[in-house]
C-alpha cells in the first residue's frame, strides 16, 4: 500500500530533510548528475528510502507507505470545491480527538487539520487530531482498546472488523448519510458491514482504487502502447520486455500490503476466492490452482526474485526508477513522479484491472475505516464529525488529487469532470479517466463475501502471497501450495467463526 | 500513702556521648534491600507481570478487538501446533540462534583479542567496534536493509565491480541469503556485546600464566588453544548464553528485514507470535506462540549455567 515516492526534484538542494506538519521529515533530494531523466539516483533512492523506512522503522517496522510526504507536490489548475457545513442536530460540547494516518498526499492532511478546527470552532468542540504512520494505527487502536481509553475516533485504511466487540455500531450515521446522499457503494458496504451481527463496525465514506501502473515507452516497444488487457497480455508482454531490455514485472510476492492486494486481483480474475457469498471457505478450488500456475509462469519469465523482498514501497521504487515495466498500485506514486521528475510521471500509464478468464477484478488500494471505541467520551461529536466529513467529500478528493474516491458517489458530481480533466496537471489531462468505471472492476478484500475479521487475518499474515510464492519458488506444486493455504484459511475461519463474528 | 520516688540519675557510660547515632542508612539489611528494591520493582513491573499476562492471555480468547477474558483452556496451543508456519518458525528459530550463536561466539573471541592488544588507535578502534551494540537496533537493521536491497543495493555494486557477481543477488528475496542476511545483521549487531565480556575474561588471566607458557617455548596457538580458552571458556560460555537467548527472542532483525519472507522462510518464533498476535488479531494464539520461547530458553539457559559451573569446578 505504499504509495508515496520521493522523487529528488531537479534543482533542489540535495538531501536537504525538512520537518513536515506532523514532525516527520520530508527529505528534499536532488537530481544526481550520474542519474538519468528516466532513472533514479542512489542518492535519492537513499533519501526515499530514508524517509520511507526511518518512519517505519521507530516503530519496528518497514512500511514504505508509512508518512510518505513528497517532494514539489502537483499545481492544481482548478477551483477547489466550496465547504459546506449543517448544524449538528444536537449541541456539542466537550472536546474529541482523532487518530488517523498521515496521508499518502501531504496536501490532505493539511487541509484536512484545518478543516477539522474550523469544524470545531463552529461547533464549539475542542478538536485534537493526531496523524501517525498508518502501519502504526492497529497497534496504537489495539493498545488504547486494550486500555480502554484513548482517542474518540480511528481512521484506519484496511479492514477494522476484528474490533467489532469494542466499538459503537455505527449503523445510525450509516442510516443518516444514505438518507442524506443515497445508497452507499457496496465496495463500502461490505466493508463496513457484518451480516452475522447486523453491524456497521466501522464507517466507511471512502476509498482508493488499485489500478495496473506500467512504463508507456517499454510497453510501446513491444507492441502494447496502451500496456496490458489481460493477464495473459501481462504475460507475454511483461515476458518479452524482460527478455529484450532486462527490466521485470513487477507484481509482488512477499509478505506485504501490495502482494496481498495483487494476489486477491488474480485470484479473483481466475474465478478463485478465499470465501463465497456465506463466508465458507472455497480457496480449495481448481480455479486457485490455475491462478496459482499461472502466478508460477509470470514469475519464472518475467520477473526475478526482487519481488520475494519488497517492502510496501518497493515496487513504486522499481516502477519510477525503470526497473519494474507494470506494477499494481494507487495513483499516488505517480502524483510525486510528476511532481518531481515529469518526465517520469509522463511515462507512466493507468490500465483497469486485468482480464482473467472468469472476470476483471482489482482489490480496493485503501477503504477508509472510521471507527468510535466504546470508551470513546465523546461519541456524538465523532458521528457529527464524520456527516460533516462525508458532507464536504469534493474537497476531501479534490485535497487528495483525488486519490480518495467518495462511498457516496452523489457527493462528488465532479469527479468525472476532474477525471476527464485532471486538475493537477496529467498529460494527457485524462489520463485518470478510466478511474471512472473503477466501482465496477473493483472489490473488497473479502469479495464475493464481506471483509471480516478471518478474511483480515488471512491478509495480515499474507496467506495468499505465500501460496502463490511457494508454488512459484518450486517450494510446492501448484495443487500443494492452495491445499496448504486452504488449510490455514480453514483453521482462521474456524477460530473466528466460534467468536460469532464470521458467518458460515 | 506515701509516694515514694526514686530517681535515678542517668550514669554516663565512658565513650558512650562520642558513638554516632545508627540511622538507616547504616544497616546493612536495610541498605541491601533498599539498593535491590529498584531492580525487583522493574523486574516484576516489565518482566514479571507481562509474563504473567502471557499466560493468562495464552490460555484466552482475547483479541485485539476484544479485551474480555474467556478461559479456553490448551485450544490455542492446539492450533498453533496444527499450523505448519510454527513448526517453519520453530526451526527458523533454532537455526537462527544457533547459527548466530556460534558466528557471535566465534567472532567476539577474535574481537577481543584485537581489543587486548597493544596498538595506536586503539580506543578509536574500540569506539567503532562498539557503535552496533550501541545504535537502536531498528536504525541499525534499516541501514542493512538498505545495504541489502533489492536493486540499489552496494554490497551488490561492490561485488559487481570487482567482477565477482554479474546481477544483483538480491539478499533478501531467496530463502538462503535472506537466512543468511539476518544471521550476518545479527551477528553485527552482537558481537560487540560478546567481545567486551570475553575481553573482561581475557584482562583477568594472571600474566605470569601467558609467561609461564611462553617461556615454556608455547607459540600463539598454542597458548590460545591450551592457556587462553580453557580460562576464558566460563566467559566465553556466558557471552554464548547472552548471544543466544538475545537472539532467540530477537524478532527486530527478522523482521526488518524480510517480515519474514521469503514465504516464511526467515519468520521466527517471535515474530510470528507478533503476526498472529497483533497484526492478525488473535492474541490468545500469539501469546501461545510467544509462551513457547519460555520453556525452551530456560532450558537452554539452565544448561549453559550448569556447564559453567562444572567449568568453574573443573
Amino acid at each position: 500500500m505504499a504509495d508515496r515516492l520521493n522523487v529528488p526534484p531537479a534543482g533542489t538542494a540535495p538531501d536537504t530533510p525538512t520537518p513536515d506538519s506532523h514532525g516527520t521529515s520530508t527529505i528534499r533530494g536532488g537530481t544526481s548528475p550520474h542519474s538519468d531523466s528516466h532513472g533514479i539516483s542512489r542518492r535519492g533512492f537513499l533519501s526515499s528510502s530514508a524517509l520511507t523506512a526511518g518512519a517505519a522503522g521507530a516503530a519496528g517496522l518497514l512500511a514504505g507507505c508509512a508518512s510518505e510526504s513528497s517532494g514539489p507536490q502537483a499545481k492544481g489548475t482548478g477551483d477547489a470545491p466550496k465547504e459546506v457545513f449543517t448544524s449538528p442536530a444536537k449541541k456539542l460540547s466537550g472536546s474529541l480527538s482523532i487518530l488517523m494516518w498521515s496521508h499518502f498526499v501531504p496536501r490532505h492532511d493539511k487541509w484536512f487539520d484545518k478543516f477539522v478546527a474550523d469544524w470545531g470552532k463552529k461547533v464549539g468542540v475542542d478538536v485534537r487530531v493526531d496523524h501517525i504512520n498508518t502501519v502504526d494505527v492497529p497497534r496504537r487502536a489495539a493498545s488504547e482498546i486494550q486500555a480502554g481509553r484513548g482517542h474518540d475516533l480511528i481512521q484506519h485504511i484496511a479492514p477494522f472488523s476484528q474490533y467489532e466487540p469494542s466499538v459503537l455500531d455505527m449503523t445510525d450515521v450509516v442510516q443518516e448519510a444514505n438518507r442524506r446522499w443515497g445508497q452507499q457503494l457496496e465496495l463500502c458496504r461490505r466493508s463496513s458491514f457484518n451480516p452475522n451481527t447486523k453491524r456497521f463496525y466501522c464507517y466507511c465514506p471512502g476509498w482508493s482504487p488499485d489500478p495496473g501502473d506500467f512504463r508507456k515507452s517499454m510497453w510501446s516497444k513491444v507492441g502494447m502502447p496502451n500496456g496490458p488487457a489481460s493477464w495473459e497480455d501481462l504475460l507475454r508482454g511483461a515476458a518479452e520486455i524482460k527478455r529484450r531490455t532486462g527490466v521485470p514485472c513487477g507484481i509482488g510476492l512477499s509478505p506485504e500490503s501490495d502482494s496481498n492486494m495483487a494476489a486477491r486481483a488474480l485470484l479473483w480474475s481466475y474465478g478463485g476466492a478465499v470465501q463465497d457469498e456465506n463466508e465458507k471457505v472455497v480457496l480449495n478450488s481448481d480455479a486457485t490452482v490455475a491462478a496459482v500456475e499461472y502466478m508460477t509462469r509470470l514469475f519464472k519469465e518475467a520477473e526475478t526474485s526482487e519481488v520475494f523482498s519488497w517492502v510496501p514501497a518497493s515496487n513504486n521504487q522499481a516502477l519510477i526508477a525503470g526497473k519494474s515495466s507494470y506494477i499494481l498500485n494507487s495513483i499516488s506514486a505517480w502524483r510525486t513522479a510528476m511532481g518531481a521528475n515529469r518526465a517520469i510521471g509522463d511515462d507512466i500509464f493507468f490500465v483497469p484491472a486485468l482480464r482473467g478468464p472468469k472476470a476483471s477484478l482489482a482489490a480496493q488500494h485503501v477503504i477508509q475505516q472510521w471507527i468510535v471505541p466504546k470508551h470513546a467520551g465523546n461519541p456524538d461529536a465523532a458521528k457529527e464529525f464524520l456527516l460533516h466529513y462525508t458532507a464536504n467529500f469534493p474537497a476531501v478528493t479534490y485535497n487528495s488529487e483525488l486519490y480518495d474516491l467518495p462511498g457516496w458517489p452523489s457527493l462528488v458530481p465532479q469527479l468525472d469532470g476532474w477525471l476527464d480533466h485532471d486538475p493537477w496537471g496529467a498529460k494527457p489531462a485524462n489520463k485518470l479517466s478510466l478511474l471512472k468505471t473503477a466501482t465496477s472492476w473493483t472489490a473488497n478484500i473479502g469479495y464475493p463475501g464481506p471483509s471480516n475479521p478471518a478474511i483480515g487475518e488471512i491478509f495480515n499474515t499474507n496467506v495468499l502471497p505465500t501460496m502463490f510464492g511457494r508454488a512459484a519458488r518450486g517450494q510446492a506444486s501448484p495443487k500443494q501450495a492452495v491445499a496448504e493455504a486452504a488449510g490455514r484459511a480453514d483453521a482462521i475461519f474456524k477460530n473466528w467463526r466460534g467468536r460469532g463474528l464470521v458467518g458460515g | 500513702m506515701t509516694d515514694a520516688r526514686t530517681e535515678t540519675e542517668p550514669v554516663a557510660v565512658p565513650g558512650e556521648a562520642a558513638r554516632p547515632k545508627v540511622g538507616l542508612a547504616d544497616r546493612d539489611g536495610f541498605l541491601a534491600w533498599a539498593m535491590l528494591l529498584p531492580s525487583v520493582v522493574y523486574i516484576a513491573a516489565l518482566v514479571g507481570v507481562p509474563f504473567l499476562l502471557a499466560v493468562a492471555f495464552a490460555f484466552s480468547d482475547v483479541t485485539t478487538g476484544d479485551p474480555s477474558f474467556d478461559f479456553v483452556g490448551f485450544r490455542n496451543f492446539t492450533a498453533v501446533f496444527d499450523d505448519g508456519v510454527f513448526w517453519r518458525a520453530l526451526r527458523n528459530t533454532l537455526v537462527f540462534t544457533l547459527a548466530s550463536m556460534a558466528l557471535i561466539v566465534v567472532f567476539g573471541k577474535i574481537l577481543a583479542n584485537i581489543l587486548v592488544a597493544e596498538f595506536r588507535g586503539k580506543w578509536f578502534v574500540r569506539f567503532l567496534v562498539l557503535l552496533p551494540w550501541t545504535t537502536p537496533v531498528s536504525l541499525s537493521t534499516i541501514s542493512w536493509l538498505w545495504f541489502l536491497d533489492s536493486i540499489y543495493s552496494p554490497v551488490d555494486w561492490v561485488l559487481r565491480h570487482l567482477g565477482l557477481i554479474d546481477g544483483n543477488v538480491v539478499w533478501l528475496g531467496r530463502p538462503g541469503t535472506a537466512m543468511a542476511s539476518v544471521i550476518a545483521v545479527q551477528t553485527w549487531r552482537l558481537t560487540p556485546l560478546a567481545a567486551v565480556i570475553v575481553m573482561a575474561g581475557l584482562v583477568a588471566i594472571p600474566r605470569d600464566v601467558d609467561e609461564a607458557a611462553r617461556i615454556d617455548g608455547a607459540g600463539f596457538w598454542r597458548r590460545m588453544f591450551e592457556v587462553t580458552i580453557p580460562l576464558t571458556l566460563p566467559v566465553i560460555a556466558v557471552a554464548g548464553l547472552f548471544g543466544a537467548i538475545m537472539t532467540f527472542t530477537d524478532m527486530t532483525v527478522p523482521f526488518v528485514l524480510t517480515r519474514g519472507g521469503p514465504t516464511h522462510s526467515t519468520d521466527v518464533l517471535a515474530s510470528w507470535a507478533y503476526f498472529r498476535g497483533i497484526e492478525g488479531g488473535d492474541v490468545g494464539q500469539g501469546a501461545a506462540i510467544a509462551l513457547f520461547l519460555f520453556p525452551l530458553l530456560l532450558a537452554g539457559a539452565v544448561a549453559i549455567l550448569r556447564a559453567v559451573r562444572r567449568l568453574e569446578a573443573g
